[in-house]
């Protein structure tokens, strides 16, 4: 169940009408879900979960707890509360607390649908049929994922503020294989709109790129030009490996760290064309605009023209340093000069790697967002501007600062709405790269 | 746990640890008055997909209750308590999955949750290709109550985090400890009711210097691992002289050398080799991977099933074996989502390649009569799906010691902790970090090192091995959040090994520099 506006906050007015503590906050997300998975071209798994998650944060005398529970009846609502209170008076000093907001200004998102919340299963189910399909027809085992989540999130403090918003996402995903196993290929979409979600699209692409990558041949490991699709670049951007946290750049142990405990803000780290902006307005995007500690949205520039321009801060650290604390990340990369398209990135290329995906990406060395991971689900030579054949896979050592500092990034595409095929279902919106040299350390058997 | 070795554990706890009275009354008398419904309300969701045209249906009750404290230096972060309760229903019409879950634990809501997953795998039905068959499963009745371990442990955490900052140069220190209870019930239309009552810990620790000078800095991570056991856990390892090693450690790491890129003889602790074992081993071994079932998220294996008894995994010191049934590690339960009693069985013998990890539902897929229990759902409102049990590489016959190995390498590496992990699709190509790492040079510990990561191909590595430790040197670790599915769920699985000896392995510098 997704609870309205008006149900959400009479949960969270139950909650805080329970507490004796000095400060509080009450939290409510509710959310109705469905998925339908298939691989070796037949269905597998299929269901649907509903429910609710109320939480109570409290301070007595700066000492804090926090309690949940997934049960909305009034005794159950109280006794979260006095097992925060509870907590509360166990706990030391919260030496960080702040006051809980006061009321904020919120300007809503746009990322509920209707007709996202309304899909049919026997349509849905009649839409991966024809996705399986697809795959028969050319000779391909398909494996896919389709969900449908819709969630409500609803905070209210004891000084007053209140919020309320909701959304909706459908997405599909599709892994393609040839019977034989030598091709491999990906594809993903989601939207908030059902509308705008081309399923068939989807079974498409991952089926052609499936039957492109056949009969890969190994080239040495070593550094490579490479066109990065922007599934790829989301890959590597939502992996973690480069945090814009404020705290940790000040208390030197980040790569916007520098000697002495200065950071890197004010200093041009990227390719004068890069911008990264957070904006979850953005119509493509439209992502929730409140962060879990209630802070709004505003469209920020955290990178722009290639400089750091700020990090992000959370209340606490905002009011140590001075600065606004941030809203939630929606993450945009962007090009102040016109995007190329996969095409002309390729066509213009003498020699280069075209890479669809990457996988399994961990942090090696924080101090130079250093990560490693693999290429997956199709890697292509190109030369003279023309794709010559499939590549077997790589493992990649690579700085994410580096591979995108002045110098190395030679064009940049137009973005995207794609997710990680790794971190689930929060997109991001960047777009595909050509960058000079990619460092590629070792060759994968996996197909 | 089973309810009997919870007792026990309980009895311990309780014991030594101040309880807060309200936690325990508030938890009997929810556990009592859901004792009293649970069977009943399983007779609904059965009945009902029962009379709606299934031909399986299982129901699992579940409540989960989590503790998270939380610390930095002499600050409390977060003190959190969650509840969590609800139930999943599972049914196969037309031989065609259907699940649905809900928080609203009552006898209407029980079905019409009941009727959606009726609905949902009628609606796919008509567009499967392949029946979904089932395992025979023997009848099960078991029921373990339980009662609860809890306490805060706040002063542990803050005193822990003294200890690491006693090394001047110490910046940082972060410390948690999380524990989970699941308190499952299951019934299923083949007449199995089963209850069981787990309880485990993730008590950890992460200490940074930092050099303001240079801008370097490194960190050093708790080698301690979770484990299915109460707070005597807390109280039975040596969690403060540990945190004081670790912060003497990460000073250390900023003046350590780092390492030379090439060939070594590497001599893996097990706080390092189970996370090894966990990707190149454990997952390989799965059979939906194998089958292709995660083809579109954690992947294939390179096993595939024909390799069965065939293919060589390992030198013949490698004995991997998969096992529900070890004491204190996290995939240990007495029956699976399935309802299939845990069982201990060889996944590599003498090196060789021999079995899978199965379900009731992947055991007639390569001609099996019986699953070898591997179902699980990290909560009532997933699915239950094939999930990995605990996987360890066993001892060496003989009593060898880490010294005794390191003897034997004239160039090498002595490597404690996990650290960064990666591996591909298929479970070939992986490189791993760790904690501390020490030159071994001559048959002895030099110095620290630092900047190491390995990278080999499973196959490869696990040939590699030319010595194993004895039953002494043989510990558990394990991993809390273990992912795997689509819908993603987190698993929990232990894994234990003695010290071992890899030869020629392929070490990496780590570090770059932004200069």
């Amino acid at each position: 169940m997704v609870l309205t506006e008006t149900a959400s906050r009479a949960v969270t007015d139950r909650l805080l009408g329970s507490v004796t503590a000095d400060d509080g906050v009450a939290f409510v997300e509710s959310e109705d879900y469905s998925h339908l998975r298939f691989a070796a071209n037949t269905f597998l798994t299929s269901g649907r979960r509903e429910g609710v998650n109320a939480r109570v944060t409290v301070w007595i005398g700066k000492r804090r707890g926090s309690a949940s529970t997934t049960d909305l009846s009034d005794a159950a609502l109280k006794q979260a509360v006095e097992d925060a209170q509870t907590f509360a008076k166990l706990a030391p000093v919260d030496v960080e607390y702040l006051p809980s907001l006061a009321q904020q200004t919120y300007k809503p998102g746009q990322g509920w649908v209707d007709a996202t919340s309304r899909i049919d299963l026997p349509d849905r189910a009649h839409q991966i049929s024809d996705a399986i399909a697809q795959s028969e027809k050319g000779g391909i085992i398909g494996a896919g994922f389709h969900q449908v989540g819709l969630l409500a999130r609803a905070s209210a403090t004891m000084h007053g503020n209140f919020n309320y918003e909701r959304g909706s996402l459908v997405s599909l995903r599709m892994t393609a294989r040839t019977p034989d196993g030598s091709g491999s290929g990906y594809f993903a979409r989601n939207h908030f709109d059902v509308a705008r979600l081309d399923t068939a699209r989807v079974a498409r692409e991952a089926i052609r790129r499936a039957s492109d990558s056949r009969g890969a041949r190994m080239l040495p490991a070593g550094t490579y030009p490479v066109v990065l699709e922007a599934q790829a670049v989301a890959d590597l951007l939502d992996s973690g490996g480069m945090s814009f946290d404020a705290r940790n750049a000040d208390e030197g142990r980040s790569a916007f760290s520098l000697p002495g405990g200065a950071t890197r803000v004010g200093t041009r780290l990227f390719d004068p064309r890069i911008n990264i902006v957070s904006d979850p307005w953005r119509p493509e995007l439209s992502k929730f605009t409140v962060s879990d500690e209630g802070v709004p949205a505003e469209t920020t520039y955290l990178v722009r023209n290639g400089m750091v321009e700020t990090l992000r801060y959370s209340r606490y650290w905002a009011q140590q340093k001075n600065k606004k604390p941030s809203g939630p990340f929606a993450f945009i990369l962007e090009s102040s000069t016109p995007g190329s398209s996969v095409d002309a990135m390729i066509k213009t290329a003498k020699r280069a790697l075209l890479v669809a995906r990457f996988f399994y990406i961990r942090t090696v060395d924080p101090r130079s967002a250093s990560v490693t991971g693999l290429t997956r689900d199709g890697v292509w030579y190109i030369e003279n501007g023309e794709i010559k054949y499939p590549v077997r896979n790589f493992r990649f050592n690579q700085s994410i600062v580096l591979m995108l500092a002045p110098g190395n990034v030679d064009l940049i595409g137009v973005p995207e709405r794609v997710a990680s095929s790794e971190g689930g279902r929060d997109p991001l919106f960047v777009p595909a790269l050509r960058l000079n040299a990619f460092n590629f350390t070792s060759q994968s058997d996996a197909v | 746990m089973i309810r009997r070795e919870f007792l026990k554990v309980a009895s311990t706890a309780l014991g030594t640890v101040g309880l807060a009275p309200w936690i325990l009354e508030r938890e009997a008398a929810a556990a009592a008055e859901v004792d009293a419904a649970k069977s009943a309300l399983a007779d609904v969701a059965l009945a009902t997909a029962k009379r709606l045209g299934a031909s399986y249906a299982d129901i699992r009750i579940n409540r989960y209750r989590s503790e998270l404290i939380a610390t930095r230096e002499q600050q409390v972060q977060n003190v959190q308590r969650n509840q969590d309760f609800g139930f999943g229903v599972r049914v196969l019409v037309k031989g065609t999955w259907g699940f649905a879950a809900s928080s609203i634990v009552t006898a209407d809501e029980i079905r019409r949750v009941t009727q959606g997953a009726v609905d949902i795998a009628r609606a796919n039905s008509a567009f499967q290709r392949k029946r979904v068959t089932l395992a025979p499963v023997e009848r099960v009745e078991a029921k373990d109550p339980f009662d609860v371990p809890l306490d805060t442990k706040i002063q542990f955490l803050l005193t822990l985090n003294g200890a690491a900052m006693k090394t001047a140069d110490v910046s940082f220190v972060n410390s948690s400890m999380v524990w989970v209870n699941e308190q499952r019930f299951l019934a299923t239309s083949d007449g199995s009711r089963i209850e069981q009552y787990l309880i485990r810990g993730l008590p950890q620790f992460n200490v940074t210097a930092v050099s303001r000078e240079t801008g370097d800095f490194q960190t050093r991570r708790s080698l301690g691992g979770p484990q299915a056991r109460g707070y005597e856990y807390i109280e039975k390892y040596p969690w403060q002289a540990e945190a004081q090693q670790a912060g003497e450690e990460a000073v250390a790491k900023l003046k350590a050398k780092s390492v030379e890129p090439g060939r070594y003889d590497l001599v893996i602790h097990p706080t390092n080799l189970w996370l090894t074992i966990h990707e190149s081993a454990g997952h390989s071994t799965e059979l939906d991977r194998a089958l292709w079932w995660e083809a579109d998220y954690a992947g294939t294996s390179f096993l595939t099933p024909d390799k069965a008894g065939k293919l060589r995994f390992g030198s013949p010191l490698v004995n991997i074996v998969a096992d529900r049934v070890q004491p204190t590690a996290l995939a240990t339960v007495a029956y699976d989502d399935d309802g299939v009693p845990a069982q201990r069985w060889y996944l590599v013998k003498d090196g060789v390649f021999v079995d899978w990890q199965t379900t009731r539902d992947l055991a007639p897929l390569i001609g099996r009569k019986k699953s070898y229990g591997c179902l699980n759902a990290d909560s009532w409102r997933n699915v239950a799906f094939p999930r990995m049990p605990n996987v360890s590489l066993e001892p060496g016959a003989q009593d060898t010691s880490l010294d005794e190995l390191v003897a034997g390498v004239e160039k090498g590496i002595l490597i404690y902790g996990d650290g960064s992990w990666s591996i591909d699709q298929q479970r070939y190509n992986f490189q791993f970090g760790g904690q501390t790492f020490w030159e071994i040079s001559k048959g002895k510990v030099a110095g620290m090192m630092r900047d190491v990561a390995y990278q080999s191909r499973s196959t490869d590595f696990w040939g590699a091995c030319d010595g194993l430790g004895g039953r002494s040197t043989y510990q558990l670790n394990g991993s809390f959040v273990d992912g795997k599915g689509e819908p993603g769920q987190v698993g929990v699985v232990s894994h234990g090994c003695p010290v071992a000896r890899f030869r020629q392995v392929n070490v990496l510098n780590t570090s770059v520099s932004m200069t």
